[in-house]
């Protein structure tokens, strides 16, 4: 372990820790060396390098330093900020120094991951000491402390919502769920048995509403919809507004009933149409998604009757023509099935049309294949006499058990054909007196792009998955999108149910899309998620945020212009040495510290707490400084 | 100006929800790059006033680098702001006759390994075949010369 310690005359007493993470720095940056340049910087007291920073001893180093008052403020150069920038901030706050007084150097992966030699070690000098230059212009910072309401509203009562009302109100959180429709279940309760298990998916949604609806701390209103929001995590206030019911089933008492291919009903409100307020802390947003609906003459459809969507097929065979027998819908017997895949999902530019309004989906919608094969199976299943084809790009099974999907399909008989996207099959009338009404064609590249036709009585296009529409609620809550036009949560892997909203988190198919295991699954973490935010009765919010100095505004009101949260700026009259001055103030609450502020701002007045311009500046002089 | 001549150095303002952890996924994946490209965490770009970009080439930074999150940016509309500052920003290097290839505005997501490291590549070679900002810039801006 290397130590240099100087006596300098400086404000800031910067001390510098300098990881080998085993060798996965120190076998291409040399660390020493690094060291001992460091600690000839202005500012740093002392520079210190330990195999494993992140270790207790490595830890404690950094305590005792502060502890004896040798050093006021700490860079530490290792990995990536996000593995460790939070346990090294928690190491000063036990050394009882204000964990914003530190900085983060990313050495590993973006210096002795990507470089070697010389180079490195020069990079990982200039790293460290912009990390320096920013660290003498740290400030203390405290964290923005809001009271949070114990009260949580989920919006949209499918498998995602409802789960997610299970969770929190089994945690003993007051939960409000508020769903458009008059019924509960989502498109889940649209299905028959589910992919990969059998399971009957009115089972599964009436068995979860029923737990939810009988639940003290449950209030479901159902046919509403949220039509103002105003506030912020931990007391958000909502206005909704519940239509009248128009479920075309007479009203029910007690639990409630579940209807078959329309979903949960709840019991009948008293008061059918009201408009309310709902005060809550948390917000769970469930929406779900919406199955792709197809272009008139896309595969035939509305062309031809015989083309129907997957789901109308799923409702279709559940509710076929009574009796033993061959499949036969409305009285016509299917010999021959087509069933097209990736309808409406993995779009490719310049070879699908956009939708009117220029949209693609080139997502995967990821429950299509395994629904298809699922549907496929029970019809070779039950009615042997009816012959599958499957018009497939790529056979997506992803996920436990679903490959059996598959395989099962393929032992009972289905047949497979594979096209490729510039070339998809085509639907016509079949003008052959076989028996069936309409003919598929494709040219099928598991035989070498051989044309084939196949005969087809019924053609089921399996419809992708899109979000649906919550346009209002993107208006309102300023609810991030992503380009596939699902809600978009802060990191896909790191926190994948929070927004950039503070104290709104997703659930479900209104992100992107899954299925019922993994919407349910995405309810538990969002319950798990919102639970966390109330458990403590206050919230703690990273203080990063817009700040005025009020003696630099001359409050001309730029930066409440560019502000692109609503409420987070505004401009207020203040009484200084008896004379009215009007300055820009900001809603520590509403702030989300983009800095959209800072930019505009002529005096240079406005900066964004941790992150300042001038923070910038010295490190941008640091890094452009010769080594 | 020989292909052998050090390349300045290219500043990355990246992302902290996108372009950063983008960036580490490269050197996850051992992908090397130039060591001439120096990446700073931001919480969006949109932060950065004009004269920011200006004042960087004027330290001797030859290209810049804005790993933004592209639409997908999760704080509402600050992509469109920033489009449009980069746009001003332009404009006052071809004024000072600073070459706007210097300054390149990008959408990097977390795993957007490749376009990572085409963006470094390509802003290598421009830097490389530019050279340093101080010998390309005039020193009295025309509009104002003017
Ligand atoms: C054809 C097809 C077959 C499928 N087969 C299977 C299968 O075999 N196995 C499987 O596991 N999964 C399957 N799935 C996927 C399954 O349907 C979804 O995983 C599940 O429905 C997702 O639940 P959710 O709660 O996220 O969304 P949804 O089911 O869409 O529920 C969302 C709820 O929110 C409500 N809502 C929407 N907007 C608002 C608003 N603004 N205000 C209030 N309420 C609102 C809606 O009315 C709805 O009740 C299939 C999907 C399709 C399309």
């Amino acid at each position: 372990m290397k130590r240099v310690t100087k006596v300098v005359s400086s404000d800031s007493r910067v001390g510098v820790y300098i990881c080998h993470c085993g060798g996965n720095i120190s076998d291409h940056v040399d660390v020493n060396a690094v060291c001992e340049k460091i600690s000839n910087l202005d500012g740093v007291r002392t520079a210190k390098t330990n195999s494993f920073m992140c270790s207790d001893p490595g830890q404690e180093m950094i305590i005792e330093d502060l502890r004896s008052g040798e050093i006021d403020r700490v860079v530490v150069a290792s990995c990536a900020p996000s593995l460790h920038e939070a346990t090294f901030r928690n190491a000063l706050s036990r050394a009882g120094v204000n964990p914003y007084l530190y900085e983060h150097a990313n050495i590993r992966e973006q210096v002795s991951w990507v470089h070697h030699g010389e180079a490195a070690t020069l990079k990982a000098e200039r790293l460290i000491a912009a990390a320096v230059a920013k660290a003498r212009l740290l400030k203390p910072l405290d964290p923005i402390r809001i009271e949070a309401k114990r009260h949580a509203t989920i919006i949209g009562g499918g498998i995602a919502g409802l789960k997610a009302a299970k969770d929190l109100s089994s945690r003993g959180i007051e939960v409000v769920l508020i769903e458009k429709s008059p019924f509960l279940g989502g498109w889940t309760a649209m299905l028959d048995t589910l992919a990969p298990t059998g399971e009957k998916a009115a089972d599964l949604v009436s068995s979860l509403a029923r737990e939810v609806l009988e639940h003290p701390l449950v209030t479901i209103h159902s046919c509403s919809q949220v039509t103002g929001f105003e506030g912020s995590v931990g007391s958000f206030r909502l206005e909704v507004q519940k239509g009248p019911s128009d479920s075309g089933v007479p009203p029910v008492k007690d639990r409630g009933i579940f209807i078959p291919f329309r979903g949960y009903l709840p019991e009948e409100d008293e008061q059918p149409c009201k408009a309310f307020v709902v005060e809550t802390g948390v917000i769970v947003i469930a929406t779900g998604f919406k199955p792709y609906h197809p272009k008139n003459g896309e595969y035939g459809f509305a062309e031809f009757e015989e083309v129907v969507t997957l789901p109308r097929f799923i409702r279709m065979l559940a509710e076929r023509d009574a009796g033993e027998g061959p499949l036969s819908i409305g009285g016509k017997e299917i010999k021959n099935i087509a069933m097209i895949h990736c309808v409406g999902s993995r779009h490719i530019p310049g070879i699908h049309e956009e939708d009117e309004s220029g949209k693609l989906n080139e997502h995967c919608s990821r429950n299509c294949c395994s629904a298809t094969l699922h549907a496929a199976r029970l019809v070779r299943d039950r009615f042997p006499g009816t012959h599958v084809f499957e018009f497939y790009r790529d056979i997506r099974t992803y996920g436990r058990f679903q490959e059996d999907l598959y395989s099962k399909a393929s032992e009972s008989n289905v047949i497979f054909l594979r096209f490729e996207p510039e070339s998809p099959p085509v639907v016509s009338r079949n003008p052959r007196a076989d028996g069936s009404s309409l003919k598929v064609a494709v040219n099928d590249t598991l035989t070498f792009g051989e044309r084939v036709e196949v005969p087809a009585d019924l053609v089921v296009l399996s419809v992708g998955m899109q979000p649906s529409d919550v346009s209002d609620l993107i208006e309102m809550m300023k609810l991030p999108v992503g380009a596939d036009g699902f809600l978009q949560e802060i990191h896909p892997k790191l926190r994948p149910v929070e927004l950039s909203v503070a104290g709104i988190v997703l659930a479900g198919t209104c992100q992107a899309p899954m299925d019922t295991g993994e919407a349910s699954a995405a309810g538990s973490a969002a319950a798990v998620k919102a639970s966390a935010i109330l458990a403590k009765g206050y919230v703690e919010l990273d203080p990063f945020i817009a700040e005025v100095d009020l003696e630099k505004c001359r409050g001309n009101g730029e930066c409440v212009k560019a502000c692109l949260r609503q409420g987070a700026l505004y401009l207020k009259d203040f009484d200084l040495h008896g004379e009215k001055v009007r300055k820009a103030q900001v809603d520590p609450v509403l702030c989300t510290g983009c800095g959209a502020c800072v930019a505009v701002c002529p005096e240079n007045a406005v900066d964004i707490r941790g992150w300042t311009i001038s923070q910038y500046e010295a490190m941008v002089e640091a890094i452009a400084r010769e080594s | 100006m020989l292909a052998t001549q050090k390349a300045g150095k290219i500043l990355i303002l990246a992302t902290e929800s996108c372009a950063y952890p983008g960036a580490n996924a490269v050197g996850q994946a051992h992908s090397s790059y130039p060591e001439n490209v120096f990446i700073l965490r931001t919480r969006a770009p949109v932060l950065f006033p004009e004269r920011f970009y200006i004042e960087c080439f004027e330290k001797g930074i030859s290209g810049i680098i804005i790993m933004s999150c592209g639409v997908e940016c999760p704080y509402h509309g600050a992509y469109e702001v920033l489009a449009r500052r980069i746009d001003r920003v332009f404009e006052m290097m071809r004024k000072r006759g600073l070459d706007p290839t210097r300054l390149r505005l990008t959408a990097i997501c977390t795993v957007c390994t490749r376009a990572f490291l085409k963006e470094v590549q390509q802003m290598n070679e421009i830097v490389t075949k530019l050279g340093p900002p101080a010998a390309e810039r005039t020193d009295t801006p025309p509009a104002e010369a003017s």
